[in-house]
């Protein structure tokens, strides 16, 4: 056995990212990873690689117990993990990249880069990969930096090869050259770690399939002997929405999206619509397209083609203040980054949006301000210690707060939501699902985005799935499964 | 224990201010009888006021995160088209607006070349000072304009009421009024909005692009003020007379984000750090410091004051 984890646990806060995890891989298998988004699946490789440093349990490396402080830790043992999202210094060509991190090789203090492409094309041999090595690392195609990383990570004693999502922007053509090295690292007795929402993928290569939930383990399983309906249903709790009593009235549609496809392609051909009252989850895994769709419709992201519609009106948007004009507003995902100005205060952040309200031949009326800002702090329940405290000392769930502040100052009638709950506390949560529904009451339209999906099928009226920056399904949220949504997800 | 971490806390938060009335009262001991005098004081308003004046609009600039390095030649080009223009038979106080117009129009191209184009605001405007540069030289072939210039055009720069120079009431009521600006106006607002955080000002529906250009403009006029203003004092305007200006506006600007906690640029914070750096290069002059010298410590004192504001900082996060 390559590599055993007891009882490996990993807390933020007082929020379980893994609890219990038991794992273990063998020797030159090739070992799935599934789960959905937040199941602590990065987590993992984090304490595998060294990044974070897990609060309980053991690693067994070969037999002995091992301590991973530091990232060249794990890269002495042997450990090497690629990432979705390159670590390619676009300049350097192949050789340069390939010896990253490593000693160059040396006559006196002359770089003697012949011996480096030796070095290399040998092992490439070896490996039997072809890729130029000649060519400066941007011109490369997205599975030939795939490959270069693979060299660089066999280039010491690889032993665990971590591949994190290796496919997310590969072609199926492109992606089958990636297995074929793949297969054959695994037949030169390197163990691979795969982690990816793919489950074909899955199916193709492993060997065995662990399932993480909730940050927990469910089950690890012989590939051969599952199918995939048997992993969906293993990685979600087949939780369907209870109490639907409290139900709207559904009226007009309000917003109605058709065939936006985005400038670089992120999202392409989605179409949907909500209704007055209704609140709809969007719902898609990592990559799926779902910020992107969203930041379309905000006038964030340029559009290809594609047309909105407001109240049955077409209407152009190129820019955010043109989308809150027509009655929306965006509750952004990256907070910090987008939506709130961290050394403004909180009356400041609150009344960004409708500041324009507060002057008289462009000056500010401040008692106004006030009087405004400190019943939105007292609507919400803001905790802070006045109007004038800087945003960026509040807590995260404070801190969304405002964000919903600011965005009820403008009277939307169009709520674009992107993981409003993230990172906010259970209290805070359950306060943001109770406003969106009273907005939904009194005749509004919610869109809902959120990685959870259980929160989702507690919030939503309906769920649309996006997949590859598609729009997929429409379901219903009536008695639906989470198995059911996840099914239409993975569908090829 | 206590108290000590107290007494960091303060010099955190008022270092720059206590630095400030430190080297106040050190000249005023070395040399009570020509520093701390008051007609020094008035003569110090009157030395200050024209890096106040051009600092003004350096702090819009920085308040947006952007720079201005085109400044120093924008205000030589206003001195030259001031002067050449009222040389020239224009009423002085239209010869004053025409160069201020065309100032506040190139400033406004920075800002349309900056946010339009997505430029870093450093090359822009650093081409564009090269250009204006090289436009200054043209108008004057490279000479001072100092022939023919009218006794009007002097008056700004020399007059004086109830003892107080003209040009030191220009530098309070310019900063009153950019203060009020800057704390109290929609406009000052949003460009504290951008500069802390440009993505969320757009996100949140202000128009990014037309309140940076204003403040690229405004930078523009103000440095030509500055020019003018020095123009007027001198009784000529020098082709390269502005491009000084330049280095020290920036450098109270820097010192004065280090004098409130917040660290952002204010208009009084700007008004604090020319005041020192003036204070400072008048009492070693008094004390014949030479030039190189005064030098060297200007630039230890930017760089102790900002240091210090930076560890206060980080350890805020």
């Amino acid at each position: 056995m390559l590599l055993r984890t007891d009882g490996v646990t990993k807390k933020f806060g007082s929020m379980y990212a893994l609890k219990d995890i038991d794992i273990n891989i063998e020797a030159g298998e090739i070992h799935g990873l599934v789960g959905e988004n937040g199941a602590g699946k990065s987590t993992l490789i984090k304490i595998l690689t060294g990044v974070y440093h897990l609060d309980e349990g053991s690693m067994i490396w070969e037999g002995k117990k091992v301590e991973l402080s530091h990232p060249m830790d794990s890269h002495r043992l042997g450990i090497n993990v690629i990432h979705q999202d390159r670590n390619l210094i676009p300049s350097f060509n192949g050789i340069e990249n390939i010896y990253l991190g490593l000693d160059y090789e040396k006559t006196g203090i002359r770089v003697n880069w012949g011996k480096m492409q030796e070095k290399v094309e040998k092992l490439i041999e070896e490996l039997g990969i072809s890729v130029s090595l000649n060519k400066p690392a941007s011109s490369l195609t997205p599975p030939e930096k795939t490959l270069l990383e693979m060299i660089r990570a066999m280039m010491t004693e690889c032993k665990l090869l971590i591949l994190d999502e290796p496919t997310a922007s590969l072609t199926d053509k492109e992606a089958q050259i990636l297995f074929k090295t793949v297969l054959r690292l695994k037949n030169k007795g390197t163990s691979i770690l795969y982690v990816t929402h793919r489950l074909d993928e899955i199916f193709q290569l492993t060997d065995r399939i662990t399932v993480f939930k909730n940050g927990q383990r469910v089950k690890t399983l012989e590939t051969k002997h599952t199918d995939k309906d048997g992993l969906i249903s293993l990685m979600t709790d087949n939780w369907t929405r209870e109490n639907y009593d409290n139900k709207r009235d559904k009226g007009e549609v309000v917003l109605s999206v058709r065939n936006i496809t985005s400038r670089d392609q992120k999202v392409k051909d989605a179409s949907f619509e909500v209704h007055a009252g209704e609140i709809l989850g969007l719902f898609g895994l990592g990559g799926s397209g779902r910020t992107e769709l969203l930041e379309c419709i905000y006038g964030l992201r340029s559009m290809e083609r594609g047309c909105i519609q407001i109240d049955q009106q077409e209407v152009k948007i190129s820019n955010p203040a043109q989308a809150i004009k027509s009655g929306m507003v965006l509750i952004c995902e990256d907070r910090r980054g987008m939506a709130l100005v961290g050394g403004l205060s909180v009356k400041d952040n609150i009344l960004l949006s409708n500041i324009d309200q507060y002057a008289q031949k462009g000056i500010l009326n401040e008692k106004r301000e006030i009087d405004d800002a400190n019943a939105k702090i007292k609507s919400l329940s803001i905790k802070t210690t006045g109007y004038k405290q800087p945003v960026i000392e509040l807590s995260g769930g404070n801190q969304q707060k405002v964000v919903f502040a600011k965005a009820l100052m403008t009277n939307p009638k169009i709520f674009l939501c992107d993981e409003p709950t993230q990172a906010v506390d259970v209290k805070t949560r359950a306060e943001i699902h109770k406003l969106l529904e009273e907005k939904a009451k009194e005749g509004n339209a919610v869109v809902f985005v959120s990685s959870d999906l259980k929160e989702v099928l507690e919030i939503a009226d309906s769920v649309q799935i996006i997949a590859a920056g598609r729009t997929r399904d429409c379901l219903v949220n009536h008695n639906l499964a989470g198995e059911k949504v996840l099914q239409c997800c993975y569908v090829e | 224990m206590n108290k000590r971490i107290n007494a960091t806390n303060v010099f955190r938060t008022y270092g720059t201010i206590i630095a400030g009335v430190i080297i106040i009262i050190m000249f005023s001991i070395l040399r009570p009888q020509s520093f701390a005098t008051i007609s020094n004081a008035i003569n110090i308003t009157r030395q200050i006021s024209l890096l106040v004046v051009i600092s003004i609009g350096a702090t819009l600039i920085m308040a947006v995160e952007e720079f201005d390095l085109s400044i120093g030649a924008m205000a030589s080009l206003g001195g030259v088209l001031a002067a050449k223009l009222s040389v020239n038979g224009i009423p002085v106080i239209f010869a004053l607006l025409i160069a201020l117009a065309i100032c506040f129009i190139i400033g406004y191209v920075n800002g349309y070349i900056v946010t339009k184009f997505k430029v870093l605001s450093f090359i822009t405007t650093l081409a564009m000072g090269t250009i204006i540069g090289g436009f200054t030289f043209w108008f004057t072939g490279g000479s001072t304009v100092f022939e023919n210039i009218p006794k009007g055009f002097t008056f700004l720069g020399t007059k004086t009421v109830l003892s107080l120079p003209l040009l030191s009431i220009i530098m309070l009521l310019l900063t009153i009024l950019f203060w009020f600006i800057m704390r109290h106006t929609v406009f000052g607002r949003k460009l504290y909005a951008i500069g802390g955080n440009e993505v969320a000002a757009q996100v949140s529906g202000l128009n990014v692009k037309m309140n940076k250009n204003l403040a690229f403009a405004l930078c523009g006029s103000m440095a030509a003020l500055t020019g003018m203003l020095t123009a007027s004092r001198l009784g000529s305007a020098h082709p390269t007379g502005g491009d000084g200006f330049f280095l020290s506006a920036y450098a109270a600007v820097f010192l004065g984000r280090t004098v409130f906690k917040e660290g952002v640029p204010t208009i009084w914070g700007t008004f604090i750090g020319a005041a020192i750096l003036g204070i400072l290069a008048n009492g070693l002059t008094i004390l014949q410091i030479p030039t190189f010298m005064q030098d060297i410590l200007t630039g230890m004192i930017i760089i102790t004051a900002v240091v210090v504001q930076k560890m206060g900082a980080n350890k805020h996060e």
